[in-house]
This record gives structure tokens, C-alpha cells and sequence, in this order.
């Protein structure tokens, strides 16, 4: 039996592909053995006794109607099947000609899904790329992260030396366990200039888990590792370039990190950048019994997994060992968990599985907008599709099957979708190039790069096939049912006519829905992005110059002392600079502050944001008082009450911007058994300086502490401080920031000089390409429903331009006619309006309210102008129908 | 009343694999093997040969190959295959079982029921 079968399968597998690869030779033997049955029989008839031309006509009677026959024969090997679904390029041909038949709605619609389709394949490339990235050395995909998660505060705790040198000496399933801190050091060049360059201070089984030889020299070995070991270095193939010339005798040369001579033992070779993107490395020597457990360096681990071992099997020996440290140190192991992740995860971000859930539906939700742009379409499509019922039903009449109905327009469906999706890719591998160029850095993984694939390819065709099932074949499918076919058959003078029922209705009402509920959300966070991307500074920000200091290794709390004392000689050194007209510290740049509730004296609570600087900063950064005085030199002592705050605050705290003054606010303790903060004296009102007024409407409430020097260290060891130019810089700072402070002590480390224009620079490109991303989002969907609601509105009403003509034929005026035909579009555009209404507002409670104010305005706004657009298309067909001549409209009925 | 039988449905396929196991035949060759093996009786329209031609050699059941027929001209030979002869075998089989069947229904007198 199963032969049988087997045989049976195997057979009609073979003359199906003969079928599709030689499918009109199939059908030209086929008719050559007829032509010869025919002669055979002709001839037989012939010395039968027949005349040749009897004979002949007898054969053909007797063989039977050679179409039928064939069309049976070909059903009888499953080809009529196949034939149906095959498409030639007589179906291009004619989708081409749809596509330029109607040029408006072929325009509007690639233009909807070419945006579509760019911002899907740009979140899959992302989502991909973070996800699923490996590191590109030999088995890069055995590499693994080890990190001691804490649960409580849902992330990595990296002072784990204690755990690192247990594990290294334990664990079986990962090998080479290392560690690694990146760290910046004063590069000091020949000629004295020094230049600041991240450095990785790694374990010499780093370059074991690498597995890259390398290019000159060798690498760190165990050796350099030991306490009381000559200081080495090996570098990277740029480096070697750049500083040295490409010197093949570079090994044995000094390279000077801060106040440390270090030999050059290796050159690595080009694009090494192993571990994250660093082109210096020397040893890192670990010795716990400095430190307590759970205090030490921040380090991060990564190790390869042992031989035929798997990334579970190490899960479970590393959790082992970390239930064993909950159990023994639960002073500072009881919320730790120890994890072995895939290496590239920690630098996405997605390290848990939360996270990688939310990637997923992140990129699920960008997916949809496809499909809800492919519906969109696909009204549009079967509006369209609709006036050519007489041409469907002539086809069919013809003998085309409904499959080749809707195949046909499935295939002008996927012209359309087709050229977004390459128009669609062209703008993503764009986008992808800036992405690239905007990611460089020495934080950002030297094995992320963001590129078109062949997975996001075939991602693409994927998109475009599916929207052009959602635009051709079911409007198609819709328009060939059954019932449809049925009344095909009574095709007028006129063409046959599809009935607009109820389905209609709702698809224009929901169409409207749509455009009232999303666009005033979408055009809201478009014109913000932009703002925010293009409004000018509220401060001379050219002027105004960002630098963090802090002292070379060691951990904070021993080099407070050291830091602030070298900070204050900076201070005045900088002072003393001509072209500088004032420095101060502070703890957040102005515009980056951060969020706290605040409690006033009458009992209310205001969430608002907050930040500490030098009693300079204000009258630096050109702002004056509204209302009281600005910070003195004894608000920054001890014990300190006095506070400013912006006029947003003091609006919200209630009376005019003199009253606020005295009065006593606090900043909320953050648990409840924390001890309760001081009360604090509002002694001046600012404007708001950060942002540029109108920027943002709704700004948050701001109040400002004093801050002295003294306390001006952050947590992560370093002292931010903010100088005014007497005029923009020609050159930037950054040389001389680092000249000063080394000619004060060469520890002394001046990082991330930048402007405040440079600071912003960033932020509102991300800003501004957002805003643009948005708007061209934000565009196709107003396009695409008004397009959608112009094209429906006025179908309907041509639909019934008879009517309209017979009831003027029968003596109805123009205004009554008129009045008929706008009140019904009125109706189904305001059902529409009402139930997008309804749905922006539930949004915008969802939405914790964010809109409520600018609602007022956009709602009725777009409202305003979809109404607009579906009257105005009813207009023209109605003065149409009015135009007919009544005799016109009665005949043919 | 006509001397000629009209063909039962699906006996076509049947009589079509009989007439390709005797030697392979081309299309007119098997219609006329039908004929001469069915002594004149069965009346096939010539037409509907095709499709069942065609449906057992896409089943497998015959297999077919280009040659030069007696009158040279390129004509298409259709021989059975071993599933084809298996087939005929359970066909032939049944068929048989069938007639016996109805051969003892028809034959019952009244005294026998």
C-alpha cells in the first residue's frame, strides 16, 4: 500500500514539474497526438470508402470538442490548477497600465508603504543586530559575559573581584575566565602634549579567549599580571600607525599613560578591538585581599565555553556556586545572582528576558504599521477595484476562474508594494549609514554595525508579499464573492454595479476613525521632535564650555581629597585665562536635571526637577532674577537653607512670583523610614534658562541648590565644571583644558570638553531625526486617509448619479438634491469623527492625560479638515449628477 | 437494441490499461486495440480517450515516449508499468468479483429467495 503510494507520489510530483518547466510544451504535444489521432482516423475513414474532406470532417466529429477534451486533460494531471495560478507577463503588462491608469492612488499608496516598509526593515536590521550579534573572532559564539546580577536593583553589581578570582579558579565550564575595566588615561606624546585614550586593563587570558596572534610582538602574558611587574603595553594596529609610523621596531619603545612608562611588547593586528572598542591594553592586577568583599574595582568578566560544554550546562555550574555565596556571605550575596549570558548581550542592553520580550514586540508593533498601512491601501485598492466590476465580469464571462480574477489583481498589488519595498530598502540602508556614523565611540562595540542583509531582504519581499495580499486579494476577493457573482449577471447598458451595503459604511466611518483618533497624537510628537530638534539655544551655548575632572585610577574615596584640592587650582588657573570670562562646578548640565517630588509647606506635592551648581553659574549663564536675589558665597556653607526656583515652579506652587519668597519647600524622602530632608527657603525666582521658550509647553518645575566645591564630586569620581567664554572659542578647549590641569598635576584627568552647543548637538539629532522620521510617518497616514476618504466619498456618490438625475428629472431642485446627497456624507463622516473622537480621548487617558490641552486644538483641527475633505469629494460628483440630463438618467434603467 | 455497450463509469481506465499491457500503443492504437479486444461492443468517444491517458500516466500507471508511428509521424507510445500492472490485477480482480456478483443476482428465481 505504501508503495502504491510512494509510486503513485513520486509520479505525479515528476509530471508536475515537468509541467512547470515546459508548460507550453505540454501544451503543444499535446496537440500534435491529437492532429495525429486525427490523421490516423482520416485515414482509416478514407479507405473506408470516404471522400478525404467526409472522412476528415467525420474524424473530428468523432473525436469530439477538441478544447473541451483538452482543458479535461489537462485537469486530469492537476495543470488546470497550476495554470490558473500562473501569471505571465501579459499580468505585469496590465498591472503596469492600473499603476499609470491611476496615478494619484498609485503615488499615494507606494508613497504609504514605501515609509511602511523603511521603518520596519530599520527596526528589524536594530533588533537584529542587538539581539543576535556575535563577536567576529574564532567561535565567537562560545564567548560568554559572567556578571553578578542584582535582583533588587535589576542590575549588574561589578565589584566582584572576590567573585572573579573564585570563579577563575572553580568553574569548569568556562575557561580563560578575565576581567576587564576600561579606564582613560593622559597619553603623554613626545613633544609633551597629552592626549586622553581609553584604556583596557584586562587579565592576560584576555587575549587567550581572543584567539588572535598578535601582529608584531606578543601579547600580556600571566606574568604581567603578578604585583611588582614591569609596566607593558600592547597597542593597536591604528595606534601604530598613527603615533609610531608603522616603526617595525615599536616593540620595546615606551609609551607614557599618565605618570607610567610602559613598554610595548605587542601590536595587535588591524580592526582588533577586543573587548569592547579599545586600542590599548595592559595588566590588570587583582588582589582581593585589598578589598572587602562586594567593595573593589568595577570590573567586567567574560570567559569561552569549555569543549562540548553548553551555555546552560555553564548556567547551572555558575548558579551553583553563586546559591553557595548567598549562603555563605549574605551580608553582601543575599540579592546576587550569578549569570552566564552570550557576551554581546550586556553591551545591548537585552540581558534579560524581559527585555528581550520588549525587543520582540517592539519590532512586532513596527511590523503592524505595515499592516495597517497595507489596509489602509487596500480600502483605497477596493474602491478602485470596484469601478471595474464590468471588466471582472467580462473576464469572467470569458472564462477566467476567480483565482485568475484575483490573481491578476494580486499581481498589481505586489507592483505597487514591490516598488515601495525597493524604495523602502534604498531609505533604510540611507538611514543605517548615518545610524553607523553617528555610533563611534570608545563605549560603542567595535562589533555592532548596522547593514542590510540577506535576512532583511527577505524580510522585505516577505512585507511586500504580504501587503499585497492585504491590498490585492482580499479587496479581490471581496469583489468576486459569491453573491457578487450572482448579480453579475444582470450587467446593464452601463456595466454591472456592486452594491454598497453596510460594509461600505463602516469602512468609510472607520477610515475616519482612524484619521481623528492617531493623527493628533502623531502630529503632536512629530512638531515636538522637531522643535526640539531645531529651536535655537535658549543660552549662547557656543560660549559655554562642559569639562569633567577627576584624578587617573585609584577609586574614589581615596582621591577625594586629592581632586578637589587639584579641581580648585584648576579653577583659578582657568580664571586667570584671558578669553575666559568665569568657571563654576556643577553637579547636572543645565537641561539635564533630575526628577524629585517636592513637598511645599502647605502640604502639597509637586514632581519637579532639580539640580545643584556654584553660586556663579546663573549670572554666567546670563540669567537674571524675576523675583528675590540670586546665590551668594555663604548660601554654598554648611547647613545652607536657600533655594531658587523657576517661575514654572512657582506658578504651580500657587500666588504671584513675590509671594513664593520665604517660602519653605523640602525634598520628599525617598522611603519612608529615610529620615525626613531639611525645610528649605525659596530666596529667588529664575526664568526658565534651559530650554528656548516655546520649545516646550509644558516644561517641568525647576529648583536649584547651591553647591560648594567641597561637595561637588559625583559618585563615579569626578567633578564636573562649567566655564563662560568671553567669546566663542576658534579652536576647542579641550588642548588647553588638559595642558592646565597636567601642568598641575599629571594624574589629573580633564574629560569630555565639549561645548554646550555640542552637548545639545547630539540630542537634538536624535531629536531631529526623529522628528523627521515622525513627520514622514505622520504625512503618509494623512495622505493615505485623506486619499482613502476622498476616493470613497466620491465613488459613493457617483454611484448614484442616476438617482440624482432621476429626482431632478422629477422636479427636485438643485439645493434639495444636494442637500440630500451632503447630509448622508455628513452622517457617515461624523459617525466617523464621533468614533475617532472617542478613541483619542480614551488614548489620552491611557496616556496619563498627556495631551489634554494641545487635544482642544488638534482634534477639532483634523476633524475639521477630514470633514472637509469628504464633503469637498462629494461636491464634484454631485454637480456631476446634477449636470445629467434627466432623459439621460431615465434611459437604460 | 443496439449491439454496442455503452461504457460504465470508470471502466475506461480499466480497459485502457488492458489494452496498453498487450503491447505499447499510441493513442489511435489503443482506441482501436479496445475495439478489437471488445469484439466491436464497447463505444468509446474518441475524445474522451485523452484525458484518461493522461490521468494514468500522471497516477503513474503508464508511461509514455516519443516515437515514429507507421505513417512517420512523430507520435507518442504508451506502455504500463509495473503499478500499472499491479493496478489491472486489483481492477481485473474486482471487476470479476463484480460480475460474479451480479451474475448470481440476476440469475435468482423466486422459489430461491
Amino acid at each position: 500500500m505504501l508503495r502504491v503510494l510512494l509510486d503513485g507520489l513520486v509520479a505525479r510530483v515528476r509530471s508536475y514539474g515537468r509541467a512547470l518547466r515546459h508548460p507550453s510544451k505540454v501544451e503543444s504535444d499535446m496537440a500534435e497526438e491529437f492532429h495525429h489521432h486525427l490523421e490516423l482516423r482520416t485515414r482509416d475513414l478514407v479507405e473506408g470508402g470516404l471522400s478525404r474532406e467526409e472522412a476528415a470532417r467525420r474524424a473530428r466529429l468523432d473525436f469530439g470538442h477538441i478544447a473541451t477534451h483538452r482543458e479535461e486533460a489537462l485537469a486530469s494531471r492537476g495543470l488546470t490548477f497550476l495554470d490558473q495560478l500562473r501569471f505571465s507577463r501579459l499580468d505585469v503588462k496590465l498591472g503596469l497600465r492600473m499603476l499609470a491608469k491611476y496615478p494619484g492612488l498609485s503615488l499615494v499608496s507606494v508613497i504609504g508603504m514605501t515609509v511602511a516598509i523603511a521603518v520596519a526593515a530599520g527596526a528589524f536590521v536594530v533588533a537584529d543586530t542587538m539581539l543576535n550579534s556575535t563577536v567576529p573572532l574564532p567561535e565567537g559564539e562560545r564567548l560568554v559575559a559572567l556578571q553578578n546580577l542584582d535582583i533588587e536593583e535589576g542590575e549588574d553589581d561589578p565589584h566582584a573581584v572576590h567573585d572573579f578570582v573564585q570563579w577563575r579558579e572553580e568553574l569548569r565550564s568556562v575557561e580563560d575566565l578575565t576581567a576587564f575595566a576600561t579606564e582613560s588615561r593622559n597619553l603623554v606624546m613626545p613633544d609633551g602634549g597629552t592626549d586622553l585614550v581609553a584604556v583596557a586593563r584586562i587579565t592576560a587570558s584576555g587575549f587567550r579567549v581572543a584567539r588572535v596572534p598578535p601582529l608584531l610582538g606578543r601579547p600580556l602574558v600571566d606574568a604581567d599580571d603578578r604585583p611588582g611587574a614591569e609596566p607593558v603595553v600592547v597597542i593597536g594596529y591604528d595606534e601604530w600607525q598613527r603615533r609610531f609610523d608603522g616603526d617595525p621596531g615599536v616593540i620595546g619603545r615606551q609609551l607614557r599613560l599618565g605618570t607610567v612608562a610602559h613598554t610595548i611588547v605587542g601590536v595587535m593586528p588591524e580592526d582588533y578591538r577586543f573587548p569592547v572598542n579599545h586600542a590599548f591594553w595592559i595588566p590588570l592586577e587583582l588582589e582581593p585581599t585589598r578589598y572587602e568583599r562586594g567593595t573593589g574595582p568595577a570590573i567586567s568578566m567574560f570567559g569561552r565555553l569549555a569543549s562540548g560544554v553548553t551555555l546552560d550546562q555553564a548556567r547551572a555550574e555558575l548558579a551553583t556556586l553563586g546559591s553557595r555565596a548567598s549562603a555563605a556571605w549574605p551580608d553582601t550575596h543575599a540579592n546576587l545572582r550569578a549569570e552566564v549570558l552570550p557576551y554581546t548581550q550586556p553591551f545591548s542592553g537585552i540581558n534579560t528576558p524581559a527585555a528581550r520580550l520588549n525587543f520582540h514586540a517592539i519590532r512586532l508593533a513596527v511590523g503592524l504599521l505595515l499592516v495597517l498601512v497595507a489596509v489602509n491601501v487596500s480600502i483605497l485598492v477596493y474602491a478602485r477595484t470596484a469601478t471595474r466590476l464590468g471588466e471582472i465580469a467580462i473576464r469572467t464571462a470569458l472564462g477566467a476562474s476567480r483565482r485568475r480574477v484575483v490573481l491578476q489583481l494580486f499581481v498589481e498589488a505586489v507592483m505597487l508594494s514591490g516598488l515601495a519595498a525597493v524604495l523602502g530598502i534604498a531609505i533604510t540602508g540611507f538611514a543605517l549609514g548615518r545610524l553607523n556614523t553617528l555610533m563611534t565611540g570608545p563605549s560603542e562595540p567595535f562589533w555592532i554595525e548596522y547593514r542590510l542583509t540577506a535576512q532583511v531582504v527577505l524580510y522585505v519581499i516577505g512585507l511586500a508579499l504580504l501587503a499585497g495580499v492585504i491590498v490585492g486579494v482580499l479587496p479581490a476577493l471581496k469583489v468576486t464573492g459569491r453573491h457578487v457573482q450572482a448579480r453579475l449577471q444582470q450587467i446593464t447598458a452601463r456595466g454591472s454595479e456592486i452594491q454598497l451595503g453596510r460594509t461600505w459604511t463602516a469602512m468609510i466611518v472607520l477610515q475616519v476613525a482612524i484619521a481623528v483618533a492617531v493623527l493628533p497624537y502623531a502630529v503632536y510628537t512629530a512638531a515636538a521632535s522637531l522643535q526640539h530638534g531645531t529651536a535655537p539655544e535658549a543660552f549662547p551655548a557656543d560660549e559655554i564650555v562642559r569639562a569633567f575632572v577627576s584624578v587617573e585610577g585609584g577609586d574614589a574615596g581615596s582621591e577625594e581629597t586629592r581632586l578637589i584640592g587639584a579641581t580648585r587650582e584648576l579653577l583659578n588657573r582657568l580664571e586667570a585665562e584671558t578669553d575666559i570670562a568665569g568657571v563654576t562646578v556643577t553637579r547636572g548640565f543645565p537641561g539635564y536635571e533630575r526628577s524629585a517630588r517636592l513637598e511645599v509647606e502647605d502640604g502639597t506635592t509637586i514632581s519637579i526637577q532639580y539640580n545643584d551648581f556654584g553660586v556663579d553659574l546663573l549670572p554666567l549663564f546670563g540669567v537674571g532674577m524675576l523675583a528675590g536675589r540670586g546665590f551668594e558665597p555663604a548660601d554654598a556653607g554648611e547647613g545652607s537653607t536657600a533655594v531658587i526656583i523657576d517661575e514654572t515652579l512657582a506658578r504651580a506652587m500657587g500666588g504671584s512670583l513675590e509671594t513664593v519668597l520665604g517660602r519653605r519647600v523640602r525634598l520628599a524622602a525617598e522611603n519612608i523610614d529615610d529620615t525626613q530632608p531639611p525645610w528649605l527657603e525659596v530666596i529667588g525666582v529664575v526664568p526658565n534658562f534651559t530650554t528656548t521658550e516655546g520649545v516646550d509647553p509644558d516644561p517641568d518645575p525647576l529648583m536649584y541648590r547651591p553647591l560648594a566645591l567641597e561637595h561637588a564630586m559625583t559618585g563615579s569620581g569626578s567633578v564636573q565644571i562649567i566655564a563662560r567664554l568671553h567669546a566663542r572659542a576658534d579652536a576647542p578647549m579641550a588642548g588647553r583644558f588638559r595642558q592646565i590641569a597636567a601642568s598641575i598635576d599629571p594624574t589629573l584627568q580633564v574629560t569630555d570638553t565639549r561645548t554646550a552647543a555640542s552637548i545639545r548637538q547630539e540630542a537634538r539629532q536624535v531629536h531631529r531625526y526623529l522628528g523627521i522620521g515622525l513627520s514622514a510617518v505622520t504625512l503618509s497616514v494623512l495622505l493615505l486617509s485623506a486619499a482613502g476618504i476622498y476616493a470613497m466619498m466620491s465613488f459613493t456618490v457617483a454611484r448614484r448619479r442616476r438617482e440624482i438625475g432621476i429626482r431632478a428629472a422629477l422636479g427636485a431642485g438643485a439645493r434639495q438634491v444636494l442637500t440630500g446627497i451632503f447630509a448622508r456624507a455628513a452622517a457617515q463622516l461624523g459617525a466617523g469623527v464621533l468614533a475617532g473622537l472617542a478613541v483619542a480621548l480614551l488614548l489620552n487617558q491611557l496616556a496619563g492625560g498627556m495631551l489634554s490641552s494641545r487635544l482642544l486644538v488638534l482634534l477639532p483641527t483634523v476633524a475639521a479638515i477630514i470633514m472637509t475633505v469628504g464633503l469637498l469629494a462629494a461636491l464634484g460628483p454631485a454637480r456631476k449628477g446634477l449636470a445629467v440630463q434627466p432623459t439621460e438618467a431615465l434611459r437604460g434603467d | 437494441m443496439s449491439e454496442n455497450a455503452d461504457l460504465m463509469p470508470g471502466t475506461l481506465d480499466l480497459l485502457v490499461l488492458q489494452a496498453v499491457s498487450l503491447g505499447e500503443l499510441h493513442g489511435y492504437g489503443v482506441l482501436l486495440r479496445i475495439e478489437q479486444i471488445s469484439g466491436g461492443a464497447l463505444a468509446i468517444q474518441q475524445g474522451t480517450l485523452y484525458p484518461a491517458l493522461y490521468r494514468l500516466e500522471h497516477q503513474g500507471l503508464i508511461e509514455s515516449r516519443w516515437g515514429t508511428s507507421d505513417n512517420n509521424r512523430r507520435a507518442k507510445f504508451y506502455s504500463i508499468t509495473a503499478a500499472g500492472r499491479r493496478r489491472r490485477g486489483e481492477e481485473v480482480a474486482g471487476w470479476n468479483r463484480l460480475v460474479a456478483a451480479m451474475s448470481a443476482a440476476l440469475a435468482a428465481q423466486p422459489e430461491e429467495v
